[in-house]
């Protein structure tokens, strides 16, 4: 009896371990893979996949592997082994996106980007001929025009790697951006109402907003929510202020290590952090708070501002669909310098140099950047388009994030990248200026001897390496 | 004074109970707060913190059952789960009757080697086991998911194998000798049955860690066919946005085989686990 279940359990267990021990997918294989993260576009990828076989006959296999963190160990682990799919996107910072286009898993995108010049034209024919871009919908015109000129100009930056680039990558265009987004001040309407704020005059100075933040603790209504648990977002604060009080010059000049963190302007500042904290105009535990938080508090009315990214509006649908509320830039401090935000592209795909549908590939992410897809990606996804001449159907909300989107700027544009352990302690100690356990001045100057300690170990690092050589 | 000694045992007893009340509501709320949430919509589920829903939404059942394709995954795990626990068993449970019953060269070594294993988690390898897979070709295959988990589950439960097969008296060994056994007849007929409290703690503990794995599948497996019940579950989470009553329908959908198992191995768990934390 026992022999018997014994073979049974054998059995059993190498039937169901060999069964399907290859890949079962029966409908076959695609033409084009394209890996992504992107758990809440899925399903209109999907469609836009659907449409594109109904059109050309290429069949693209949408590969989705989320969270973020397992989709970047799987292109990393494939990137070691040469298997990485004919798209994908790179969730890296730009010196990881330099080492894989130097490791040859990145195409350059520029001749396409730029126009079809006569080295491609060649190509891009052939692919004509062969029925791949044959029956598109949109007029044929558009496709000999300048593929670059659809972007907003700040989608393609973080893509752009320019002449003499600190990376030492070939000056070029590595990636096509699929939407955009940026990150401003939010406002609620209704809470603006109740403390007797005009809802259709938000502050447009600091001053005024620190007015504002006073009437509204006045009337018990917590002031500004944001995610600054998630450090990155108290950066984007900060820098977005620097570069008003400082402009982007001296900013530059400070992560190039010419102008100290003790500066009269860097003080101002943090300064910022600590007058909110003063005048009582932070919503409890902010310093601790993740974003989801920050928007589930502002989503329902507890917050009168929030500084939030243009992805909001859909998380803001999803949780109140009658919030009221409306976007614009964060408060001037120096009327005499713009205010910047962080922005650029939200998602971008890139090509495998290695692949061998690099042509189709290109085709593809082009015809997935024109109008009818950008826009048909925007309405069901919530997300700004790459493609600036689809705003015209968007909801209000969005346009006006899309509105600021020339005055966007993030730091992986900059000429110049700040070492993380400096940002790491200029972060942290902005939370401890919040919650009152440093001054301004304690700050700047901790983060300045981290910073100088770390010049000084890039200095020596250097002089050993050309010793070496 | 007796009635002081029963007053201060019940005092003691009180005291005990709330604390264990109180750790038993720690691991008891959260799937409550789960199940109430999977009955709720996306705006009240923020909006309305009461666990006890009035308007209770049963369809993000429906829902998320269709839209996380949880037929297709929930076979899969299945079958992986069956397979890994089972090599798991099988494997382990000849390497440990190997371990304490057999002599040979470099056993200590090889033992302690395998304990070195449980010392390294699997997303700790991820990127050498992709290139090592890849090589086997094995990468985006049943096999290539399976036979990582199995190596993964090892060292645990040769350890507590181990220690339970140490404990048999070797008089046992001697009459089942006499009565014609071989190595394996002893293995199958003495060991195998009297390490069912064991074998129950590691299937429990494996099945556990397969059925809610999700990381080596995404780096692994490619087509959606081949993906376990986790994969359903991602359908719902987006980076900004959560669909929030279709996860937590879709995870108490998920929980409901694995708590079943755990009901009906607990009786041999507590002697299963204690056996080999005492003895080891």
């Amino acid at each position: 009896m026992k022999v018997r279940i014994l073979s049974v359990f054998v059995f059993l267990f190498f039937a169901l371990t060999i069964f399907g021990c290859g890949n079962s997918d029966t409908k076959g294989k695609p033409d084009l893979v394209l890996w992504h993260w992107m758990t809440d576009r899925e399903e209109a990828f999907l469609e836009l996949a659907k449409r594109y076989e109904e059109e050309t006959g290429i069949k693209v296999s949408f590969e989705l592997y989320a969270p973020s963190d397992a989709y970047s160990q799987k292109v990393r682990a494939s990137a070691q082994t040469g298997t990485l799919p004919d798209i994908y996107g790179l969730l890296a910072e730009k010196r990881d996106y330099a080492a894989f286009i130097k490791a040859g898993h990145i195409t350059d995108l520029s001749d396409y980007m730029n126009g079809f010049i006569a080295t491609n034209k060649d190509d891009y024919a052939k692919l004509i001929k062969k029925g791949f871009i044959s029956d598109l919908t949109y007029d044929m015109e558009q496709k000999f025009k300048e593929w670059r000129r659809i972007f907003f100009k700040k989608a393609l930056e973080v893509n752009i790697f320019p002449e003499g680039n600190q990376w030492g990558v070939k000056p070029g265009i590595y990636g096509v951006p699929i939407d955009v987004t940026n990150i401003q001040m939010l406002y609620n309407k209704d809470l603006f109402k109740e403390a007797g704020l005009d809802p259709e005059k938000p502050p447009k100075t600091w001053e005024e907003f620190i007015e504002a933040g006073r009437t509204l603790k006045a009337a018990g209504i917590p002031g500004l929510v944001s995610g600054w648990g998630e450090i990155w977002m108290i950066d984007c604060f900060a820098s977005n202020y620097a570069m008003n009080i400082m402009g982007k010059d001296k900013v530059v000049a400070t992560i190039k290590g010419k102008v100290p963190y003790t500066d009269p302007d860097w003080l101002k500042v943090f300064h910022l952090f600590k007058e909110m904290a003063d005048e009582g105009i932070l919503a409890p535990g902010i310093v601790a708070m993740v974003n989801k938080s920050a928007e589930q508090t502002f989503a329902n009315n507890r917050a009168a501002f929030s500084f939030n990214g243009s992805w909001c509006v859909n998380v803001y649908r999803g949780m109140n669909p009658d919030l009221n509320y409306a976007a614009i830039p964060p408060p001037l401090v120096n009327k005499k310098n713009p205010m910047y935000i962080w922005g650029g592209a939200g998602a971008s795909f890139l090509i495998n140099e290695k692949s061998k549908a690099k042509e189709e590939a290109i085709s593809f992410l082009k015809w997935l950047t024109y109008e009818p897809q950008q826009a048909f990606l925007s309405s069901k996804t919530n997300n700004l388009p790459a493609n600036q001449k689809c705003l015209v159907d968007i909801p209000p909300i969005l346009a006006q994030f899309a509105d600021d989107m020339e005055i966007t700027t993030h730091p992986s544009i900059l000429p110049a990248s700040e070492y993380s352990q400096v940002i790491e302690f200029f972060n942290k100690g902005i939370q401890s200026i919040i919650i009152g356990e440093k001054t301004p001045e304690e700050v700047a100057a901790k983060v300045q001897e981290v910073k100088e300690r770390r010049m000084e170990w890039t200095k020596k690092r250097e002089a050993r390496k050309k010793q070496n050589n | 004074m007796i009635n002081r000694f029963i007053l201060e045992k019940r005092l003691k007893s009180v005291v005990m109970h709330l604390i264990l009340l109180s750790v038993a509501a720690t691991c008891i709320l959260p799937l409550i707060w789960m199940f109430s949430s999977s009955l709720k919509t996306q705006d009240t589920i923020f909006s309305n913190m009461h666990i006890i829903v009035s308007d209770p939404h049963w369809e993000n059942y429906r829902e998320a059952w269709t839209k996380g394709n949880f037929g297709a995954y929930f076979l899969n795990s299945v079958i992986y789960t069956v397979s890994v626990v089972g090599g798991v068993v099988f494997t382990a449970s000849l390497a440990a009757f190997a371990f304490a019953r057999l002599n040979f060269p470099g056993k200590n070594i090889m033992f302690y080697m395998f304990l070195i294993t449980m010392m390294i988690p699997i997303p700790g390898s991820f990127i050498a086991l992709y290139v090592l897979l890849q090589k086997l070709r094995l990468v985006n295959t049943r096999l290539g998911y399976i036979l990582p988990q199995i190596n993964a589950g090892l060292a645990l439960a040769i350890y507590i194998l181990k220690t339970f097969f140490e404990e048999l008296p070797k008089d046992l060994e001697d009459s089942a000798r006499i009565d014609g056994c071989g190595k394996f007849g002893v293995y199958w007929h003495i060991a195998m049955p009297l390490a069912k409290p064991a074998i129950a703690v590691i299937v429990v503990f494996n099945a556990m860690a397969v059925w809610n794995e999700y990381l080596l599948a995404m780096l692994i497996l490619s087509s959606k066919s081949l993906m376990p019940l986790q994969r359903g579950l991602m359908v719902f989470q987006g980076a900004h946005i959560t669909r929030y009553p279709l996860l937590m329908a879709g995870i108490t959908i998920a929980v409901v085989p694995i708590v079943v198992l755990y009901l009906i191995m607990q009786r041999h768990i507590i002697t299963g686990i204690t056996a080999g934390a005492v003895k080891g």
